[in-house]
């Protein structure tokens, strides 16, 4: 130990402390230095065999993703295409700010704001739809049940509280209700699904639940009653929807058949009650194009997308749908250009007969939209 | 340091000194800079919502104009807090019992059987304890503990809420009190081995029946047991995983135990993947975060005292 004369021992220990931080950050700069080098060593090795394409985003598309993935490396063995299900925010920002990744997939659209400020830059499509099963269990009935909008909202408000309340035995006049309390299932992490639901419910029901309650997380009023309950991610609804006796939940589709809950049926805009099927959730969608809701190129502004497809128009239209778009820039490297060019036309041709349960391919306006992006895109 | 500075150094030892310095010194810097970018990323919510992060109960982002969205963390602190608390109440007479058996009465067989199985309980992944409390531990506890508790002792602030569901504070306790009970018994176990042979030989010589005798060596290793709680305390407040799924996620503060409540961390493993979109979302659990490691750093500082305490007695 060198002798230090002159500044004590509390002067020295203290001289050591910062002697040991800097040290440290010494070590740690180095380390990471080291990691990055290998890391991009590695990077340059792939891109002499193939090309490597980064996504992440949405985790409501991760099984669809995986299927596609694989489909496509089949047909073009030299890209290799990898995809994180980080939670659609986390894709965004990924692309966007931090652009560490080629692509994101996202449940909601780029905000007005967003777009202003990505535009021409930036391509959106829809790839895949969705819809959102309501869900319920009732002790002693298991036959099917009709809902409203405003019956739903009510439910999720806590202002109906018994399966016999007057409200559901009016829609469901032949059904043997019981007086037992419902138990009201949410989403407690942030997500898609709990947007288009909330979003369905104002649109349905504005004087019952309005604008302040729509969003991927909200406030729930229902919890101050007690009967709700916040479950992570539509595995853990499932799981707690299991176990419990009576209740009612909003799941995505695929979650409700693969575990056999009874589904019920919802009063789409017409009046018509309405169960999730392919055909019923493409009929939404085609009814909003149709209607002129939906822009007609990748580079628009598809903020609304959510307004024209969520309780759309036509008799035959489920009103819970939703979109996973696929967030693209419009510049890339020449190589990488082409392979995502290739991957583009791959999901929006081949890749919408190859649909996993519990989603609905877009109709084939939408892939004539979707490919557009092909023209647009461009090497560097 | 302390080495350092208590007597000069062998040359060769200097060198072995200096040259296993930069390692330790990672460590430190690791935590420093984790304290740094933890508390430079919450700054902008302390400055945007002040003193309201720690008194509000409501956590309402609001999507139509993210602007006036709230976010107070109360109720998670609440919950955390209590749940941890719970989890120590249930699982510290569990711990010393025991350690005494494994220690005192327990024939050198069974001893390791039990040894061996508290290891593997410590080794499990944490999910794997939540998808078992979701699935049996909490519709037991509903159907045989929590609606015979609210009965027959309902006048009871803690127990007055009807259990609607399992999925609440009280399950959240209990998980919580299986978790961390191999980390208990551990730690205590070492302060109670480490009274030295000398005090059981007096004890035993003065006559102590094995009641008595037990008592005196829980006395000695007094510290070292509150200590196992602490730390027990530490961990069962960091716990995501398990928790979040037996917890129930809803926002609420109250006497009652049989409601659904919410953790710190459950709540940051709910909200991080899309707490980008919201302005000020990610800065408001990156405090939440601040708040567990000061929770923790409190709750292990008081336990290296106390350990230190016994070494002291012991010496």
């Amino acid at each position: 130990m060198v002798k230090l004369r002159g500044i004590g021992i509390v002067g020295e220990q203290a001289l050591m402390l910062v002697l040991f931080i800097v040290i440290g950050l010494l070590l740690i700069d180095i380390v990471l230095q080291v990691v990055c080098c290998i890391y991009s060593g590695r990077g340059s090795v792939e891109q002499r065999q193939g090309i490597r394409l980064a996504g992440s985003g949405s985790t409501f598309i991760y099984p669809q993703m995986q299927e596609w993935i694989k489909d496509f490396e089949r047909m073009y063995p030299d890209i290799l295409v990898t995809y994180n299900p980080t939670g659609s925010g986390t894709g965004q920002a990924q692309l966007l700010r931090e652009k560490v990744v080629d692509f994101a997939c996202s449940d909601p659209p780029l905000t007005k704001e967003q777009y202003q400020q990505y535009k021409g830059e930036i391509l959106q499509m829809p790839i895949i739809v969705g819809a959102i099963a309501i869900v319920y269990k009732i002790p002693g009935y298991d036959g099917p049940l009709n809902l409203t909008g405003e019956v739903i909202a009510k439910i999720y408000r806590g202002s109906i509280k018994y399966w016999d309340d007057d409200a559901i035995k009016s829609l469901n006049p032949k059904a043997n209700l019981p007086h037992a309390e419902i138990k009201v299932i949410h989403r407690s992490d942030s997500s898609g699904t709990t947007a288009v639901f909330t979003f369905f419910l104002h649109k349905a029901a504005p004087d019952v639940w309005p604008s302040s309650l729509v969003g991927k997380a909200i406030e729930w009023p229902v919890d101050a009653t007690g009967r709700g309950l916040g479950a992570k991610g539509n595995q853990g609804v499932a799981e707690y929807f299991k176990e419990l006796d009576s209740a009612i939940a909003y799941v995505e589709l695929g979650y409700a058949l693969e575990n056999n809950f009874s589904i019920a049926a919802v009063m789409n805009r017409e009046g018509v009650f309405v169960e999730p099927t392919v055909k019923s959730m493409q009929a939404a969608i085609s009814s909003a194009i149709k209607a002129g809701l939906l822009p007609r190129s990748p580079l628009a502004d598809w903020s609304g997308a959510l307004d024209a497809i969520v309780y759309a128009p036509g008799k035959d239209s489920y009103p819970l749908v939703s979109f996973t778009f696929m967030i693209v820039w419009a510049e890339y490297p020449a190589q990488k250009a082409e392979a995502i060019k290739k991957f583009i036309e791959y999901i929006n041709t081949v890749g919408q007969h190859q649909i996993v349960e519990g989603y609905a391919p877009i109709p084939t306006e939408l892939q004539e939209i979707n490919l557009k992006a092909l023209d647009i895109i461009r090497g560097r | 340091m302390s080495v350092a500075t208590a007597r000069p150094l062998h040359r060769s030892d200097k060198l072995l000194y200096y040259s296993l310095l930069p390692f330790a010194s990672i460590i430190v810097a690791t935590f420093i800079l984790l304290f740094i970018v933890i508390s430079y990323v919450s700054f902008p919510a302390i400055r945007r919502y002040g003193t309201s992060i720690l008194t509000a109960t409501r956590w309402a982002p609001n999507e139509a104009s993210p602007e006036s969205s709230v976010y107070g963390l109360l109720a998670p602190l609440f919950g955390t807090l209590v749940s941890s608390t719970i989890a120590v109440i249930l699982a510290l007479p569990v711990a010393v019992s025991v350690v005494l058996v494994l220690e005192e009465y327990a024939p050198q067989r069974l001893r390791e059987v039990i040894g061996s199985i508290i290891e593997l309980m410590a080794g499990l992944p944490t999910i794997v304890y939540g998808l078992w409390g979701l699935e049996v531990l909490a519709p037991m506890l509903r159907k045989h503990v929590y609606s015979p508790l609210h009965e027959l002792l309902g006048f009871i602030p803690l127990f007055s809420c009807r259990p609607i569901t399992g999925f609440n504070l009280a399950t959240a306790g209990v998980l919580l009190a299986i978790m961390i009970l191999p980390y208990m018994v551990a730690v205590a176990r070492d302060a109670y081995r480490s009274i030295p042979f000398i005090y059981r030989e007096a004890a035993l010589a003065i006559g102590a029946t094995r009641y008595e005798y037990a008592r005196i060596m829980l006395g000695l290793a007094r510290p070292g047991i509150i200590a196992a709680a602490l730390l027990g305390f530490g961990r069962a407040a960091g716990e995501t995983v398990a928790v979040a799924l037996v917890v129930g996620n809803t926002p609420y503060v109250g006497a009652c135990l049989f409601k659904p409540a919410y953790t710190v961390s459950s709540l940051i493993a709910n909200q991080f993947a899309n707490a980008n979109l919201y302005p000020y979302m990610m800065n408001v659990l990156f405090f939440g975060g601040l708040l567990l490691l000061l929770i923790g750093m409190v709750a292990n500082t008081i336990a290296v005292i106390m350990i230190e305490k016994v070494r002291k007695r012991l010496a």
